[in-house]
């Protein structure tokens, strides 16, 4: 048998083994080839607004090479671990090492330069498709031509074979340091023995379930107004992140134990069959792979919230656009919105016009303020906001005295809340006027540039209205008094007024605004983020899961003893395949639950800063990412299946 | 009454061109309460005859009754249940599980019987005091000694109080100490349980302890040894003269 026949044998054999991991891979060129060919594609820039496409995906490559790299050269260890033995025996036949190395290597190469290729060409084939839905994300309309780029081409064969190398050094360095004994007795070193349960790691287990329960807390209270200033906030930020990390962490090292041990207490010695596959062997496994565990659980956390909030932003940009322009069209003076509506009328749209005075006032609100927030670049005592009259709102009819709020951005509310009620002050040029605080409303009357991007609008009776507008700061009134607002009769004709509109000079000014517009903006900016979160976290969905299925895989040859035991006791296939269902419930189950109730706090506790819609973004993401995720643990059981067949 | 009769046993691996016959036409019968054991050098089909007898692998001919079942025929499922409630075995490898610890190993056959907890704990109690093992009772395998992991397996094969219990080689990884305790164990509950033992064992002193001693050449009986009303030294005697008679290459061709 020569050295190629035996490099062809290998090959066949781990193919059958490592489908998964050539998936993986293949999976990970074709997307770094689509992602690089979008980056080089000259439609990417053509893509009008104002979203720098291609930068963003180019940020996306590298960060999808990171997890790449990682998941290659950690998988690439744990295949050499597995066939430490098979080194061994090669050395006592006597090969060198350096010929072991060659062997490897060339082995290596066909396997990953095949898939190299076969994940390019899929690369080349889907980026058409990638780009299509990268469009429809973005709600954009735009010809995708089917082009195949030198430049990706090139960059995808420099960068992955930079990987290669780096693999081939890893296995060189592998080899090198490896006697023939110590290989023999690799596998036996690396899995922790069974020990009896350390106070310590009760202490550990209690303590990571505590710290993890604190930071969940802590991230519910976040924005409840305990933690006034920003340096507050930012150390309750990072108090949360390194308790529930540093919680998981010990959670993994030891509550999983202590939980176990609690129940198997309780059982007397006396397990069933279910309990014997998955509480022994989780108990003492999931310890080994405590820190591995936690960084799948915080990053899967991490891509489950971060595309939840993208989908939250995304989802409710519509919403959040009416706002920020109350109206379908926002103009501020009398000729733009002659000109507009003189176009309008010439394509036949029927529209309903609002005229609103608006003046800007300083105002002392310090008594309503309910905030201890100290640190804002603002006086309460001193400030701007924009104050129309009663009569600018329909069925509304303050009497001399009275003052209404309206239209509070939530972010800025939960920054800065107001009291129920209390006085104000209204200050002119010259005198101030007191005003009772009445409340305030949900509706948004003005756009976000007469608000200062979101502060409320003071809603006063005509009668002060005019004496303030007599005495006003002429220093810190806007450009425009006036606000126009344009709303189109016919909702199916929106989109085509929103054409017109951007056809005009007039679009170019920046108070003259278009809630379409803005809204398909914000669907833009936030379909390519969500496009780019999405893949990258499928990729680190598709690579952990491949890494806790070999995992498994280890973990089942590691057991074939036990089964055979078990199986001679009379247990039969079935009875062993429920227990290991039960096993890999817990395996795959622990770290994806606390992965996702993880994001769930973390989204609950910042959603409202990037949409309104927080239930129905959240949960789609959620059950999408289970449901691959489930994938591997069905994958890992089959597998667990021909395991258990060929025990006895 | 006869617990196991096995007969004209055969077993061949490979296929139609390349047949090795390792068991040919063996007759065994095995009486309640006997503690057998089988002799013969590596490769004379010991542990095959062992295998296909305790079900965990098939014969190519012949029929196996054990406690008046056939079990020649028996689909997988029902050779499970059979294995469960009827079977017992020791190996020379211990085959316990790392993860559990002695008593939960022990109590593993009665799981699948669903016999209540307070019986269960009962019957380990028993078992695990009549093998010396009771305080070892919340200890990890690897804590342990050889011949006490041999002794937990002994009493896991017990527990369930099974027809016949097969012993691979039980002594094979034990030191002298720790062997002649296991078969004095052995011996003690083949008396006073009535437990039927079969084991497969190359080491004449073990051999010494049973009742009576099988030797198996070439897949084939060679011949048989009656203890009788010997003592353990006479007997032991009789094993290594059948022994050395058995042993060694015939240079006839």
């Amino acid at each position: 048998m020569s050295i190629n026949h035996l490099i062809l044998r290998n090959l066949k054999k781990n193919l059958k083994n490592y489908y998964l991991y050539v998936f993986a891979l293949i999976f990970s060129v074709s997307l770094y080839f689509a992602f690089v060919t979008l980056q080089y594609d000259p439609s990417m820039n053509e893509a009008k607004g104002s979203v720098k496409g291609a930068a963003a995906i180019k940020t996306a490559a590298i960060l999808l090479i990171a997890i790449v790299s990682i998941f290659l050269l950690y998988a690439n260890q744990l295949f050499m671990k597995r066939r430490s033995k098979e080194i061994g025996l090669f050395q006592l036949i006597g090969m060198t090492k350096g010929g072991i190395f060659r062997l490897l290597s060339a082995e290596n190469f066909i396997l990953y330069f095949s898939s190299l290729l076969i994940g390019i060409f899929i690369g080349f084939s889907s980026s058409k498709l990638m780009m299509m839905i990268l469009f429809k994300f973005m709600g954009l309309e735009t010809s995708t031509t089917l082009q195949f780029s030198e430049e990706a081409f090139i960059q995808t064969l420099i960068v992955f074979c930079a990987i290669y190398l780096l693999i081939m050094l890893m296995n060189y360095l592998f080899i090198k340091r490896q006697t023939i004994l110590s290989l023999f007795r690799v596998i036996s070193s690396t899995e922790n023995k069974v020990r009896k349960i350390s106070v310590f790691e009760i202490v550990f287990g209690a303590m990571g379930i505590v710290l993890i329960l604190t930071g969940y807390y802590i991230s519910s209270k976040l924005f409840d107004g305990d933690f006034t200033t920003m340096s507050e906030l930012f150390i309750a930020m990072s108090f949360i992140l390194g308790s529930v990390i540093i919680g998981t962490y010990l959670f993994y090292k030891g509550s999983v134990t202590f939980i176990t041990n609690i129940i198997r207490k309780k059982k007397g010695g006396y397990l069933n069959i279910n309990e014997v596959l998955s509480l022994s062997s989780i108990m003492f496994r999931m310890k080994s792979n405590a820190l591995l565990l936690t960084i799948i659980t915080t990053v899967s956390a991490l891509a489950i919230g971060l595309l939840s909030l993208c989908y939250i932003s995304y989802f409710s940009a519509e919403k959040s656009a009416e706002k920020n322009v109350p109206s379908h069209f926002s103009l501020t003076t009398t000729e733009d919105a002659e000109q507009f509506k003189a176009a309008l009328k010439a394509e036949d749209i029927a529209y309903r016009e609002k005229r609103i005075n608006v003046i800007q006032v300083n105002a002392n609100v310090a008594e309503i303020m309910d905030t201890k927030l100290k640190e804002l670049n603002f006086d309460p005592n001193n400030m701007t906001l924009p104050v129309i009259s009663d009569q600018s709102v329909k069925d509304l009819n303050l009497s001399k005295d009275e003052t209404l709020f309206t239209g509070y951005n939530d972010i800025v509310e939960k920054i800065m809340s107001l009291k129920g009620s209390g006085q104000i002050e209204l200050k002119g040029q010259r005198e101030s006027i007191s005003q009772k605080y009445k409340g305030l409303e949900k509706e948004f009357i003005l756009p976000y540039n007469f608000t200062h991007g979101g502060l409320p609008v003071v809603i006063v009776d005509e009668t002060t209205f005019r004496h303030l507008k007599n005495d006003i700061n002429p220093k810190i009134q806007l450009e425009s008094s006036l606000y126009i607002g344009i709303d189109i009769k016919d909702k199916g004709k929106i989109e085509e007024a929103n054409n017109i509109f951007q056809d005009m000079t007039i679009s170019k000014h920046p108070t003259n605004l278009s809630r379409l517009e803005m809204s398909n903006n914000q669907k833009q900016v936030m379909g390519l983020t969500m496009f780019i979160v999405g893949f990258l976290g499928l990729t680190f969905l598709v690579t952990s899961g491949c890494i806790l299925y070999f995992k498994q895989m280890d973990e089942s040859e590691d057991e074939k003893p036990n089964y055979t035991v078990l199986r001679k006791l009379g247990f039969t296939q079935g009875d062993l395949l429920k227990g290991i269902q039960a096993k890999q419930l817990f395996n795959f189950g622990i770290p994806l639950v606390i992965g996702l109730v993880h994001s769930y706090f973390a989204v609950k506790s910042g959603w409202f800063l990037f949409g309104t819609e927080l239930w129905t973004p959240m949960i789609v993401v959620m059950i999408i990412y289970t449901s691959l995720y489930s994938i591997f643990g069905l994958l890992s059981v089959l597998y667990y299946k021909k395991v258990i067949k060929e025990a006895l | 009454m006869r617990i196991l009769e096995a007969t004209k046993i055969y077993k061949s691996y490979g296929n139609k061109f390349n047949k090795q016959e390792v068991l040919k036409g063996i007759d065994i019968s095995v009486a309640e309460g006997e503690f057998v054991s089988i002799m013969g050098a590596s490769g004379s089909g010991k542990t095959t005859l062992l295998n296909v007898l305790s079900s965990i692998d098939q014969v190519s001919h012949g029929t196996i009754h054990i406690d008046g079942k056939e079990m020649t025929g028996m689909k997988e499922k029902q050779l499970a249940e059979f294995r469960k409630n009827h079977l017992g075995f020791i190996f020379q490898e211990y085959n316990l599980l790392d993860t559990l610890t002695v008593k939960e190993n022990i109590l593993l056959p009665l799981s699948i019987t669903k016999v209540s907890k307070k019986e269960a704990d009962q019957k380990f109690k028993e078992v695990a005091i009549e093998l010396g093992i009771y305080d070892l009772k919340d200890k990890y395998p690897n804590e342990i000694s050889g011949g006490q992991k041999q002794r937990t397996s002994a009493a896991r094969s017990f527990i369930h109080q099974p027809s016949i219990i097969f012993a691979d080689e039980p002594t094979g990884a034990l030191d002298s100490k720790s062997a002649s305790d296991l078969l004095n164990k052995l011996s003690e509950l083949n008396q006073k349980r009535r437990a039927t033992i079969m084991m497969v064992t190359h080491d004449p002193v073990a051999a010494g302890y049973c009742s009576r001693v099988i030797f198996i050449k070439d897949g084939q009986i060679y011949t048989q040894l009656n203890k009788g009303e010997e003592t353990r030294q006479a007997f032991f005697n009789d094993i290594m003269k059948t022994q050395a008679v058995l042993g060694g290459v015939q240079n006839e061709h």
